[in-house]
Order: structure tokens, then C-alpha cells, then sequence
């Protein structure tokens, strides 16, 4: 009887278990969440611009918003955390690593207007012209596929100015971004594993 | 011995004051064109760089010697001079920086001698440089005088009789290289390509753009006709939103919606440029450039952990592989909830439809419009590819059971050409 009673619940606990295994992977990821609860987070983050009293650097601020959220701005100038992109309190505050073959390791820029390690020194004609064609104020230049320049080519000078104007409303946020790596972090399989995590980096890296 | 002294620090500087001036005069353009300008350019000077296929406007070809900003006679060379201020103060309103602030004189004279290198031209032909007559004062019988040239040489075709280049034959127009260009808005003189003094104005008159249809125009009209219409144009110049105040700003906004509204497959395209849908949904070579006749049509590699790997979809009308059979409504509930058709949902990344959800309706349905509006590709998407059932199973774990956040996308801008 004992035995039975030992034998039933190993078969329960190891029907159970793989009863989890199995749930764990059939069941689609995100499909708990209606979508407009995933993407609500992207409307509500940075700054309250209702509180700008002149109507037309209202609007002018309201449009570069809405540039910077269809920009997907925010998810490469992230700051990622254990529980993922910190959006609430580090918004656009970068830190996020990208790597490319031949370009070496970039770190997204922090693009608040903080005065040390932000944007808040850069005059609107260097933000304008990163945006254009990816030349920072020292003339180091950020590769077209890790900062997409060249897809806002043709953005309006009118467009790229409500941009910079909303930018400087974003709280400033002191978050020191380390200088790109060089190209030899990424000829080094170590050195790759350690910065990408995984060996799996180089193989579909183009 | 304190002269052999004095006599060898003297030595030492001559030395180095001389290695210095070598280094000067010995800069290799080659490898400044390289690290500068190839990434557009391209390598080959064929125009045809990494970033080239997003470029609008597309960055110059240098080997067929034809340049759009000059101080010489139609379908001739540029002269140094042309070059050197295109390099210097860049090119208003396209991803051509104003150089000025990051290359010296020499470095510039260096560039220019290796670019002329792409184009047999220039060592069989001379630039021939227009004689230009000295700019008439801006009084407003010239301006006004200047308005019926306007009309005279057609400008209105192209640029329309507002100047907001939207004439009747502007939607079709090509340049040389057989790609869709557009006529200049000249209510922006902040966006003229070449400089918006009279001077400049004037120069684009006299001497034409070449490789676009902007013709020269120094045998339809006089000199003084020339100068006069430059005067004109200079007039038509509206404000720039960075001078508006308060309701102006409204206003404008609620005029450029309605110049939208009259376009929408072209405003559509700006919206796609804004949200950079051609940057993942276009394959690329093994050389980082892309795949053109093959832009919006997917194919690339996105490795997504724990999740696996993606291909970008086709976007372009196709049947079979593309949009074709899609409805609007369902495009649209893809771009800004992450429902498939099926019904079927998207992982929030790396397709960043939450933020698409934020997008205007007016927007929203001009984008789909552009999409319909593209040459249909056969290109057909492979499905996901799935990791190891460890890490798939573990990541999941992760993400439902210990509720931790979606991880970032781990590896943006790695995708593989998919389909080729």
C-alpha cells in the first residue's frame, strides 16, 4: 500500500512537471498582457509638457515627442536594468550596448540635457547634426546601422528643430557613458564573450 | 660646448619643424576619403556606400564627373573652388555636413585631389567657368521684374506657382540616375542645398543642376533676367518654425497637416523614414550595403534571446510573400497592437510596435498607403527559428513565472541578408 501511495505521487509530481515543461512552452509569452498595457509605458514616458505656459514651444515640444517616441528614440537610448529598460526614472538616459563587425563597441549616448554627461553642453546645430549624418561635436563618427542617421536623411530642418526643442524639456540625468571600445574587443573571442555574453555574437553578426 | 649645445636644439627644431610641413603636404586623401566619406560615397566613389540606400537625397556618384553645385557652364567640371565649399559648408538639408569645423584646408585640397580621381573627366577636360555679371541691388521693381521670369521660364511647372514644389509635373520627375527626385521647395530657403544668397540662388540658374532635371538657364533668358528672378526667389522665403511664437507654431503644424493630407503616399514615406521601417525590413550584403531593388522587402536577421531568430517581414505589396492580401485593418493592427493576422501575437521587440501604438491615425494610414504604393518583391520570409529547448524554456521561466521585465533586444543591427 505504501509503495502505491510512494509510486502515485511520483507519477503525479512527474506528470506535473512535465505538464509545466509543457506549458512553459507552448504558451505564447506576452499574450496575458493586452497590447495596450505593453506599449502604454512609451506614451507616458518624459517630461509633463502641459505645463509649458507658451502655447507655441508647447506644440513645438509636443511634436518633437511624438518624433522621438515613432523614432523608437528611447529604446536604444535606454538604460538597462535587472528588470529591463529603466524608462521611468532613466528616460533617455542611455547605457545600452551595441556591437558591430569592423565598428567596434558603442554604447548608447545619454541624450539628456545633463551638463556633464549629457547633451546640455552641445549646441542645436551639433544635435541637429547628429541627427543628419551621425557626427558628434568631437568629428568621431557613430556607424548609419547602430545610430540610423541615414533613414532620417530627409527628416524636415523644422522637424529635426522640434527635436532638439524637446529634448532639452527631458529631465537631465547624470549617467557617464564610456568612450566606444575599439575594434580590437571585438577581434578578441574573449573579450567579445564578456561584452556580448555569448559566443553566438559572431556567428550571425553580418 | 654650449654652442654645440645650442647648435644641435637648433638642428633638432629645423628637423622637426620641416617633418612636420612633410606631413602636411604628404596627406593621403585616399585614406581620408575612406574613413570620412566612403561610408556614402562608397568605396568606389560609385555613390554607392553602407548608408547610401536610406540616403534621401542620395549621396553624389562621383565617377560620372556630373555635379549639381558649380560656378561653371552646363555639364561641365566643377572647378577645386566648387568642391572645396560643397566639402567646407556641407549641403544644406541632406546628411552632407558642413566639414568646415573637422577637416583643415589641406585635408580638403587632399580629398578633392583623390575625388577627382573617380571620373576619367577630369584629366581629359577643363571646367569651364561661367562669366558672371555683378548682382543687381534688391529693390522691388528687381523682385518684382523677377516674378514674371518666373513665370516665363515655367519655374511654376516644378516648383508650382506658390513655390512649394508641388507643380503639376513634380511628382515624376527622375534624376540622371533614374531615381525619383523631387523639385525644391523654395518657401525654405533654409533647406537650399547650395546656400541661399542671391549669389547662390543665381548660380543654380546660370549654370543648372546637372544630373537632375534643373536645367541651365543662361541662353532663355538675359543675364539681368537671371539675377532678377534670384531676387524673386529670394522673396518667396516663409519663416522658419525656430523664429514662430505662440499660436504660429499651431498654425503651422495644422498647415503642415493639410499638406500632408494632399499626398499621403509621400507623406507616408516620411513617416516610414521617421520610423525607420527600411532600416530592419530591407536585406544587406556580406558588405553592409543594401539590397535596393530589394528595400522594404525583409529578409533580415534578428537574434532575439531566449526567443530565437526572426526575419524581418516583406512589406511590400506582394501576394504571395508580401502585404498584398493584407486589408488595412489588419496592417494596422500589427503596426500598433502586435496582432497578426491569425490573431496571433508579437513580442513588444524588436519591432517596436508599442511605439507605433502612438502613432496618429492620419500617420497611420498614409504609412499604409506608401507600403501599397511600392513595387511588389517576391521575397518569402522563413519562419522564427527557435534556440535550444534549455535556454528557450529558461528564458521563458524567467519572463512568467519570476515576472521579470522583456529583456532588451539583445543584439540590434546584427540581422543576416535573408533572403538574397
Amino acid at each position: 500500500m505504501k509503495t502505491m501511495i510512494k509510486w502515485v505521487g511520483i507519477t503525479v509530481i512527474a506528470l506535473g512537471m512535465v505538464g509545466f515543461v509543457a506549458f512553459l512552452y507552448f504558451i505564447p509569452p506576452f499574450d496575458f498582457i493586452p497590447p495596450e498595457e505593453i506599449s502604454r509605458p512609451a506614451g507616458e514616458a518624459g517630461p509633463n509638457l502641459g505645463a509649458i505656459a507658451d502655447p507655441g514651444e508647447r506644440a513645438m515640444a509636443e511634436r518633437g515627442r511624438y518624433l522621438v517616441t515613432i523614432g523608437s528614440c528611447g529604446d536604444c537610448h535606454a538604460t538597462p536594468g535587472p528588470q529591463g529598460p529603466r524608462l521611468r526614472e532613466m528616460y533617455l538616459a542611455g547605457g545600452f550596448e551595441m556591437a558591430r563587425k569592423g565598428a567596434g563597441t558603442f554604447v548608447s549616448m545619454n541624450i539628456t540635457p545633463d551638463q556633464d554627461t549629457g547633451i546640455g553642453k552641445w549646441t542645436d546645430d551639433d544635435i541637429k547634426r547628429v541627427l543628419r549624418n551621425g557626427l558628434a561635436p568631437d568629428g568621431r563618427a557613430v556607424p548609419g546601422h547602430l545610430m540610423p542617421w541615414p533613414a532620417f536623411s530627409n527628416w524636415t530642418e523644422e522637424d529635426r528643430h522640434a527635436v532638439v526643442a524637446y529634448l532639452r524639456r527631458t529631465a537631465p540625468i547624470a549617467h557617464r557613458i564610456p568612450a566606444p571600445l575599439s575594434d580590437a574587443v571585438l577581434s578578441d573571442p574573449a573579450a567579445q564573450e564578456e561584452v556580448h555574453g555569448g559566443k553566438d555574437y559572431a556567428a550571425v553578426n553580418r | 660646448m654650449v654652442r654645440s649645445r645650442v647648435t644641435f636644439v637648433f638642428l633638432l627644431l629645423v628637423f622637426f619643424s620641416t617633418a612636420h610641413a612633410q606631413t602636411i603636404s604628404s596627406i593621403d586623401g585616399g585614406k581620408l576619403y575612406e574613413a570620412r566619406c566612403a561610408s556614402c560615397h562608397g568605396k568606389t566613389g560609385h555613390g554607392d556606400g553602407e548608408d547610401a540606400g536610406f540616403l534621401n537625397p542620395r549621396p553624389r556618384d562621383f565617377t560620372t564627373g556630373r555635379y549639381k553645385f558649380r560656378s561653371t557652364e552646363t555639364g561641365s567640371l566643377p572647378t577645386d573652388d566648387d568642391l572645396a565649399r560643397s566639402i567646407t559648408e556641407g549641403l544644406h538639408s541632406t546628411s552632407m555636413p558642413s566639414w568646415k569645423s573637422f577637416l583643415s584646408q589641406e585635408q580638403v585640397r587632399a580629398l578633392i585631389g583623390h575625388i577627382k580621381t573617380f571620373s576619367p573627366r577630369f584629366t581629359s577636360e577643363q571646367p569651364r567657368s561661367i562669366t558672371m555679371t555683378s548682382e543687381p541691388p534688391a529693390t522691388p521693381e528687381n523682385g518684382e521684374a523677377g516674378r514674371t521670369i518666373y513665370e516665363k521660364l515655367k519655374c511654376a511647372a516644378c516648383h508650382g506657382t506658390d513655390g512649394r514644389g508641388a507643380g503639376k509635373i513634380a511628382h515624376a520627375l527622375t534624376d540622371d540616375w533614374g531615381r525619383a527626385t523631387r523639385a525644391t521647395d523654395l518657401t525654405e530657403p533654409w533647406a537650399f542645398r547650395g546656400g541661399n544668397t542671391v549669389r547662390d540662388i543665381y548660380l543654380r540658374f546660370r549654370t543648372g543642376m546637372n544630373g537632375t532635371p534643373m536645367p541651365a538657364f543662361g541662353d532663355a533668358a538675359t543675364e539681368p533676367e537671371l539675377w532678377q528672378l534670384a531676387l524673386f526667389v529670394k522673396t518667396m522665403g516663409r519663416k522658419p518654425l525656430w523664429e514662430m511664437r505662440g499660436d504660429e507654431v499651431a498654425n503651422f503644424y495644422k498647415d503642415q497637416e493639410q499638406r500632408a493630407a494632399s499626398d499621403i503616399v509621400k507623406h507616408g514615406e516620411y513617416i516610414a523614414s521617421i520610423s525607420g521601417c527600411a532600416l530592419c525590413h530591407s536585406p544587406y550584403r556580406a558588405d553592409n550595403t543594401m539590397i535596393e531593388r530589394m528595400k522594404y522587402a525583409g529578409g533580415q536577421r534578428w537574434r532575439v534571446n531566449p526567443f530565437g531568430d526572426f526575419v524581418t517581414y516583406n512589406l511590400t505589396p506582394d501576394k504571395e510573400t508580401g502585404l498584398g492580401n493584407w486589408t488595412d485593418e489588419q496592417i494596422k493592427t500589427f503596426v500598433t497592437k502586435g496582432i497578426r493576422r491569425d490573431g496571433s501575437r508579437m513580442m513588444p521587440y524588436p519591432m517596436p510596435w508599442p511605439n507605433y501604438a502612438h502613432m496618429k491615425p492620419d500617420d497611420l494610414n498614409a504609412l499604409v498607403a506608401f507600403l501599397r504604393s511600392l513595387p511588389p518583391v517576391s521575397n518569402r520570409i522563413p519562419p522564427p527559428v527557435r534556440p535550444n529547448i534549455f535556454s528557450y524554456l529558461a528564458g521563458k521561466f524567467r519572463l512568467l513565472i519570476l515576472q521579470e521585465d522583456p529583456p532588451v533586444n539583445n543584439y540590434p543591427g546584427n540581422a543576416g541578408g535573408g533572403a538574397q
